[in-house]
């Protein structure tokens, strides 16, 4: 069978059944997700609702997850090696549910005049955000999980028939004495609560593996149905192969290379039919063993091996890294690796892979990496910068060797696969809305600069006081049933994954807006402190009437016109470094209050809108309403040149550095790179940007006339796929808002 | 020493090989019809006539090396450097060598771009501050580069073959405009000079473009060659076909369209 002529229809189908999504869901500004519709006729009709639409706690998450499982529809493609495709999120059908604002069982009302007054996200009821570790899955299978799922419920049985904790061998209450690790768990007076809490959630867990066990053995049997009806021998052949992978790996744990795949799928799935998780592991290390045992014994073709791992990555856009350094410091670069990237290259589809750079790297990965980059426009494969990632996370206490077991997984998300608990890419600070709020109260820039500092470190703190409301409740709400199984902790500990389960609790807390705030101190500095040519009065005037009218305009011409961040040698871009010093000097090496560890970022998502709309008028000229800036990047016409070196030096200048991110996200015009020197030239601007402390590039290379083309009739172009900002997304299935902001990002190369 | 700056860009990727800096001197000797920098032509800073923009402003070699130092670490990386353009840049000869020289103590990679047209001694001691001369070679016969140009090519062709015997590497571009300086006999002409030089390592073909003629109405210039058309794909790959087809230069040279 020609894996071309599959390749190609599996293709055209993905891009048919994102036309579908798009009728019938409108736009979305997130993610693809991979997910497809079920059929109009399928009703969910979830056990456990309250009269409000809602549920919480394990029991619940895990009757509604096992009925979603055991009645889910099954997607079979005969031209496919992979049987199922997920097509709803549980976490998303209580009722009231809001991208934007988690349903939350628990009051936290004394927490929100603040969370308000700075437009913080804060993160409380957010799921998943955290990288599993695969492995663990892959070594046992369902069956294991289960067994040990079993085993750790009867510990824990006993120890409730103990008389007294104390008296159990068994005993879960192990206080961790290292601070940063789980400062919550100990008490002893607590434990009958701790261990009827893990009974109740190793119950759920059980549920929930018997729901996945469930489906997958529908998967089979609905492989088996369709091979019936398949005339095509060839694919009647991998029909039926597809459903004895979905019969074995139901329950025994995956032994050859399809199976390892098959496997995986089936967990990603079901873990985004749970809460959208979408973190993925380092793919190229999870795959060798299993690619070179099928190679040797001479049952997998190189052909194969991509053609499955096409079929995986067609089926979700999870988050995979490859290549990189091993724990040891050894180059993880394998055959593997290779066969990924060339597996992507042929998805021509939204996808999420990342290749780790570093100084021992294998050379020919990055460029073949950049190759495809250039070639497909699809906005893949990302680059992450392992130097400043390594050497950053060690400043929190960590070793090498683990520092160098961090990943990137999400968004721009850092995760040790299996051992931490994060809140990656939730917890966010509108420092527009900081500075705003310090605007307000300033007469000079002094002033200014001191309210800044006291509003920021005001909006730190009531962050963190968020973080650690969820640390203290989202187990109640929402447990992490199915990353849990993934994870190192949960299990054997009784302990949801945010409660407790995890080795390491590392809170992620990002700064969104840095352009703006920068660039309206830098303004300040120059228009009205050195050249006086406004007023710090007449400024504030100006800002609070949105520059309205002739002279509003006049200052907002004046303002706008300064130096701006990105430009290099600014006021604005010394502010820039300024106000990340100030970030890390509120945020890194910090813990919460309860003691969680905390680590600073810039990044914005896609949220720049949002944020946006939250903030007034701003002194850099920017009207009220109006977009924040998007992560560390500079604002469109940070300099008349555009200067791609520019926009790299600038953003490497405001790392935070202690192993989160502050990506790049740059929009580049196919003019630089349609020659063959472009590859080199990007990968010259990569490196460059890594060794001056940069942590994450995402490009798009696109062809302006397209994307201009795409912005004025989007079913045109059905399949161009654009990164938005961690994540690719189809175009069209932008909100027209978005597509807006992604046009106004281009860099056309100056003629 | 100071001079007249009208534009420094960072991250440009076609005045010489990798990631560079490119300083542009204000003034030029030559009026090449094509020209699509009018406003970097005349030595003195001016106005737009129809916006409130300036061309020129006045800066120091420190601060221009300030602007240029700051992309070290890509230099280093894509193997780039500065390129000190123009206009002209010999037409500020001094302010152009201190910049070289500045850029070279650094260990930066220098280029120079150039018409060719000033006296030898100016070229003579870029030799030990400059990497790579980047020159242009607009028309081999004498009286149409005249016409083309304003400026004789006598001392253009001189300098580059003393240039050459002096064993500095060049880049040579050629300007291509369609119907004034692209005819059988012209190609042939620049085919059979270029293919004489040693240490060329690189002809490049520049295609006319007309997107300096709005510029020219900015800065009040009388526009001498009014195509609103770009250099087609035809006219490009004449050009190319007639100049790179033989393997009539020097072994290290390596030719390609920008």
């Amino acid at each position: 069978m020609s894996y071309a002529g599959r390749m190609a229809r599996l293709t055209a189908r993905k891009i048919e059944q994102t036309k579908e999504k798009q009728a019938r869901l409108g736009a979305r500004d997130e993610d693809d997700y991979g997910l497809v519709l079920p059929p109009e006729s399928f009703k969910v009709d979830l056990p456990v609702r309250d009269a409000t639409g809602q549920w919480s706690g394990p029991r619940s998450w895990a009757a509604n997850f096992r009925w979603l499982m055991e009645n889910h529809p099954c997607y079979i493609d005969p031209d496919d090696a992979i049987a199922g495709r997920w097509m709803f999120m549980l976490s998303r059908m209580r009722l009231g549910y809001q991208l934007s604002r988690s349903n939350f069982a628990f009051d936290y009302s004394h927490l929100e005049p603040e969370q308000k007054k700075y437009d913080i996200t804060t993160g409380i009821g957010k799921d998943a955000h955290f990288a599993p570790d695969y492995q663990i899955g892959l070594e046992l299978g369902w069956g294991g999980l289960l067994e040990k799922v079993r085993s750790a419920r009867l510990g824990f049985s006993a120890a409730k028939n103990a008389k007294s904790a104390k008296e159990n061998p068994l005993n879960p209450v192990n206080p961790v004495k290292n601070s940063s690790t789980s400062p919550r768990i100990c008490v002893e007076d607590n434990a009958a609560e701790e261990i009827s809490y893990a009974i109740g959630l190793l119950d759920a867990e059980e549920q929930a593996i018997m729901g996945v066990m469930a489906w997958t053995r529908h998967l089979a049997a609905a492989a088996d149905d369709r091979a019936m009806t398949e005339d095509d021998l060839e694919r009647r052949e991998n029909l039926i192969e597809m459903a004895r992978v979905c019969y074995k790996i139901a329950e025994a744990k995956p032994e050859t290379f399809r199976e390892v795949v098959q496997w995986i799928a089936v967990f990603n799935m079901a873990s985004r039919t749970y809460n959208r998780d979408g973190a993925g592991g380092q793919l190229d290390e999870l795959l060798r063993p299993y690619y070179e045992r099928d190679r040797a014994a001479g049952i997998l073709t190189d052909e194969d091996a991509e053609f499955y791992v096409f079929c995986l990555l067609l089926n979700d856009p999870h988050y995979y890294q490859i290549g990189g350094p091993s724990a040891d410091g050894k180059d993880q670069t394998s055959r593997m690796s290779y066969i990924i990237l060339e597996a992507a290259n042929k998805l021509k589809s939204s996808c999420n892979l990342t290749i780790r750079v570093w100084d021992g790297m294998d050379r020919g990965l990055f460029r073949r990496g950049v190759e495809v980059l250039l070639a497909n426009r699809l906005g893949f494969p990302r680059f992450s910068g392992d130097k400043a990632l390594v050497e950053g996370f060690m400043k929190n206490g960590y070793s090498a060797e683990l520092a160098r077991r961090r990943i990137a997984v999400g968004c721009n998300w850092m995760s040790l696969p299996g051992l931490e608990y994060t809140l990656n890419d939730v917890v966010k600070i509108n420092i527009a809305k900081v500075f705003e709020v310090a605007f307000e109260e300033s007469d000079t820039l002094e002033e200014l600069e001191t309210n800044y500092r006291r509003h920021f470190k005001a909006a730190v703190e009531v962050t963190a006081k968020g973080i650690d409301f969820h640390l203290a409740h989202q187990y109640l709400n929402e447990p992490e049933l199915l990353l849990n199984l993934l994870s190192h902790g949960p299990i054997e500990k009784g302990k949801d994954v945010s409660h407790g389960g995890a080795t390491y609790y590392n809170m992620a807390i990002d700064g969104a807006g840095l352009a703006v705030v920068a660039d309206s101190f830098g303004a300040i500095e120059q228009r009205v402190v050195k050249e006086k040519a406004v007023s710090f009065a007449e400024l504030k005037s100006a800002v609070a009437s949105n520059f309205e009218g002739e002279d509003g305009e006049r200052v907002r011409k004046i303002m706008d016109s300064a130096g701006r961040y990105g430009a290099g040698g600014t006021d604005a871009d010394r502010w820039a470094v300024k106000l990340t010093e100030i970030l890390n000097g509120e945020i890194a090496n910090h813990t919460t209050p309860d003691g969680f560890k905390l680590i600073p970022g810039w990044f914005t998502w896609a949220d720049t809108l949002r944020f946006g709309r939250a903030v007034g008028a701003t002194p850099n000229g920017r009207k009220a309403g109006e977009p924040i800036s998007h992560g560390a990047n500079p604002l469109p016409g940070f300099r008349k040149d555009g200067a791609l070196t520019a926009m790299a030096a600038a953003i490497a200048s405001v790392q935070p550095g202690y192993g989160n991110t502050a990506p790049w996200q740059l929009e580049v015009d196919i003019g630089l790179a349609n020659d063959a020197e472009a590859v080199e030239k990007i990968m010259a601007l990569i490196e460059g940007h890594f060794n001056l402390g940069g942590t994450l590039v995402n490009i798009n290379v696109v062809d302006a006339q397209k994307i201009f083309a795409a912005h004025k009739d989007p079913s045109k172009y059905p399949d161009l796929v654009v990164r938005v900002t961690g994540f690719t997304a189809y175009f069209n299935s932008l909100s027209p808002a978005f597509r807006e902001l992604v046009v106004k990002r281009l860099i056309r190369e100056a003629v | 020493m100071k001079g007249i700056v009208f534009d420094i860009r960072r991250g440009v990727t076609k005045d010489g090989p990798g990631l560079r800096t490119s300083v542009f001197l204000k003034g030029c000797p030559l009026r090449c019809v094509w020209c699509h920098n009018p406003e970097s032509q005349s030595p003195e800073i001016e106005r737009a006539v129809t916006t409130d923009e300036v061309c020129g402003r006045e800066m120091s070699v420190e601060e221009v090396m300030d602007e240029v130092r700051r992309d070290k670490v890509f230099y280093a990386s894509s193997g780039g450097g500065v390129t000190i353009t123009g206009g002209e840049p010999m037409m500020q000869g001094d302010f152009a060598f201190a910049i070289a020289f500045a850029a070279h103590e650094d260990g930066i990679h220098v280029a120079i771009d150039t018409s060719g047209f000033a006296p030898w001694a100016a070229f003579e001691r870029m030799l030990p501050v400059v990497d790579l001369f980047l020159y242009d070679l607009k028309c081999m016969d004498a009286k149409r580069h005249r016409e083309l140009t304003g400026v004789d090519n006598q001392a253009i062709l001189e300098n580059l073959r003393r240039l050459d015997d002096a064993g500095a590497k060049t880049w040579i571009r050629c300007p291509l405009a369609p119907g004034l300086n692209d005819s059988d006999e012209d190609l042939a002409a620049l085919k059979a000079f270029t293919s004489r030089l040693s240490n060329m390592a690189k002809l490049e073909i520049c295609p006319y473009h007309p997107l300096g003629l709005e510029k020219y109405v900015k800065f009040g210039k009388r526009i001498l060659y009014d195509n609103p058309n770009p250099a087609s794909r035809e006219d490009v790959s004449r050009w190319k076909s007639a100049l790179y087809g033989a393997a009539c230069f020097s072994r290290q040279a390596r030719m390609d369209i920008p």
